[in-house]
């Protein structure tokens, strides 16, 4: 906190969740160690029948299907004119942005040779989905980078560069977020489309030819949930102000969104003929239910109650559980759905669950100190019980 | 592609020798004991099933998963048949494994520079020629090679013949649009562990999406530049209408 700046050098408090991010940094670190300097099989439990694993299901495509709010805000504001949302826009392009140097960095991980992650710029294959995808997600995180710049730009002293370079982004932000929306609205349908070669293993709950389609519909209201959560978040612990209206005007939106995937999938399952692997008793339909009622049926319900969409703490635990739901979805895609074909029973190892978890929270810390030290979200001045005694408040 | 070459392997015919086998390992210089299993260091196997052999190796699709898959198009069909690997464009992203649905791709997950492992039909030696080394070695024919169009002739041929023990299918005739490599045999394919893959080339399954690349980017590109067209039309009005509201007042 900046009221502490002052004083010489200290030893940090050491508080609960600090205590829990230095323990997942120590284990990533381990982690990082053993994926690159011992390789796959001492990092990871992946084999031959489940060569995408955890960092695949949870690191990509939860990654960048979180990361879905910063283009949703962003069309929604300048494209759609819904000012209203304009408060939180900045929070929800950082985080979009952040998810997005995560999926970067978890590709480095995830690729078995990850000094020649440039490969696809030269060598092209547009029959290939992960060609687009990747395309898709460079041009992305350039956009994302370049929508938020803005944030950092400011902070130079120099009042010349500064103009200059705001009126440069002025002059194509909208076309920024033009393409933004674009390119983010391909890859994150492209990424279910990954899945379309797995006809015939992909368990048929899962397997249709409309998985682009669902990838997208799901993508948009969890990254919502994320934007909200994050807020909120802000709001409780670093003095945030933020008209809580604007969180219960998203989940207004949330809602919708979610029944509408709901009903896409009823309609392609009873069109694909697959209701009848809804009532089997096996592994794959128990967790179809679970992903069910975390990402639809349960967040329908809460978001329809007013007293929850009105009180930021009910709606933050709402939230909450879309983001079970949809990475539930996501591990079930490509995971859980394709075990029974491939015969293998993957359990991730620790240190694959430590890889990811420190990226996530470095990306989480960051976030915290660009809330601190940006004009991301208009923050209340310093309260009393924040304040060290005799040091003099920053407002 | 009339040169395209083909293996056709008769399960009848397999004495479970294991001499494709140790052909294969040899050819590759893989050290040479034997695997229950398809491994990087064992691009076919003779697999006991019953008391049938069947050999596994790379199908070598007419149109395969794999190659489409690959983002950097390290995976090749070529006109002479084989499926090729180019190891120096592979990143190890590991889709072609995903992707395959025989499930024939090896990945060395053992190694610090990992590379993708498969059967590549000896493109090396048929260029020169001569048959894939498993075929050459083969000391009952179980396996022959030759050219695609007379391989399956020939796989039709015994099939249809008067006395014919054999199932009336060659898989891979079929299988995920058609493959370079054939198995006859006289006992059910589900039987003997034959993946049931879909009867289409698989990259199909994957080009309708892409293919609506074009159309998302011009159809919501439109639409996206139209709405910003009307929001921005809706602030110049309310603008224009403001002013003309205070110009009144202020008379």
């Amino acid at each position: 906190m900046s009221a502490t700046g002052r004083s010489a050098i200290r030893f940090p408090r050491i508080s609960f969740w600090r205590t829990i991010v230095a323990l997942i940094f120590a284990a990533g670190i381990y982690s990082m160690y053993a994926r690159f300097a011992l390789g796959f099989k001492a990092a990871t439990n992946l084999t031959d029948p489940q060569p995408w694993g955890l960092w695949v299901g949870l690191g990509t495509l939860c990654g960048v299907g979180l990361s879905a709010g910063g283009f949703a805000i962003a069309a929604a504001v300048y494209l759609l004119g819904l000012e209203r949302y304009r408060p939180i826009l900045r929070t929800a392009v950082l985080i979009s942005f952040l998810g997005y140097c995560t999926v970067c960095v978890g590709m480095l991980y995830e690729l078995g040779i990850p000094w020649r992650i440039w490969h696809p710029i030269v060598m092209w294959n547009r029959h290939s989905v992960l060609f687009e995808v990747s395309w898709c997600v460079m041009l992305y995180t350039t956009v994302l980078a370049l929508e938020f710049s803005p944030a950092l730009v400011e902070k130079i002293p120099f009042v010349r560069v500064r103009e200059l370079y705001l009126r440069w982004h002025h002059s194509i932000l909208i076309a920024l977020v033009l393409v933004g929306t674009l390119l983010s609205s391909m890859h994150q349908s492209f990424l279910g489309g990954l899945y379309l070669i797995t006809k015939g293993r992909l368990d048929p709950l899962w397997y249709t030819p409309y998985l682009t389609t669902m990838f997208y519909l799901s993508a948009i209201p969890a990254g919502l949930a994320v934007t909200i959560m994050a807020i909120y978040l802000c709001v409780r612990s670093l003095n945030a102000r933020v008209d809580m209206n604007i969180l219960s005007d998203v989940s207004r939106v949330i809602g919708p969104l979610l029944l509408i995937y709901g009903v896409f999938r009823a309609v392609d399952l009873i069109n694909r003929d697959a209701t009848r692997y809804l009532w089997m008793w096996r592994e794959a339909t128990l967790l179809f239910w679970l992903e069910i009622a975390l990402l639809v049926i349960v967040p329908l319900v809460l978001l329809n109650m007013k007293g929850v969409r009105e009180n930021p703490q009910y709606l933050y635990w709402t939230c909450a559980v879309i983001v079970m739901g949809f990475m539930t979805n996501r591990l079930n895609v490509s995971v859980t759905a394709l075990q029974t074909s491939s015969a293998a029973y993957y359990v991730p190892k620790w240190t694959e669950f430590a890889a990811t978890l420190a990226t996530i929270a470095a990306a989480v810390v960051a976030f915290r100190y660009a809330v601190i030290y940006l004009d991301i979200l208009p923050k209340n001045p310093p309260q009393e019980r924040w304040m060290v005694p005799g040091a003099p408040a920053e407002a | 592609m009339a040169t395209s070459k083909a293996i056709l392997v008769d399960i009848t015919k397999c004495i479970g020798f294991r001499s494709c086998e140790q052909a294969c390992k040899q050819i590759h210089g893989f050290p040479m004991d034997s695997e229950a299993k398809l491994s990087p260091t064992a691009l076919t196997v003779v697999e006991e099933r019953g008391d049938r052999f069947v050999r596994r190796m790379c199908m070598h699709c007419q149109d395969p998963a794999c190659a489409s898959a690959c983002l950097v198009g390290a995976l090749k069909k070529t006109d002479a048949g084989p499926v090729t690997y180019d190891g120096a464009k592979c990143i190890g992203c590991r889709y072609c494994l995903v992707a395959c649905p025989f499930s024939v791709p090896r990945y060395e997950w053992t190694k610090l520079v990992p590379y993708v492992k498969k059967c590549d039909m000896c493109a090396g030696r048929q260029a020169k020629g001569q048959p894939p080394a498993c075929v050459e070695a083969c000391p009952v024919q179980a396996s022959i090679a030759g050219d695609r169009d007379e391989i399956l002739e020939e796989a039709l041929r015994r099939i249809l013949a008067s006395d014919s023990k054999y199932v009336k299918h060659i898989y891979g005739s079929e299988e995920a649009g058609g493959t370079s490599v054939f198995f006859i045999s006289d006992v059910p394919f589900e039987k003997l562990g034959f993946a049931a893959a879909p009867k289409q080339a698989m990259p199909v399954l994957t080009a309708s999406a892409l293919g609506d690349g074009p159309t998302v980017i011009l159809v919501g590109g439109t639409l996206l530049a139209g709405l910003y067209w009307i929001t921005q039309r809706r602030a110049l009005v309310a603008l224009a209408e403001a002013r003309e509201k205070s110009a009144k007042e202020g008379k």
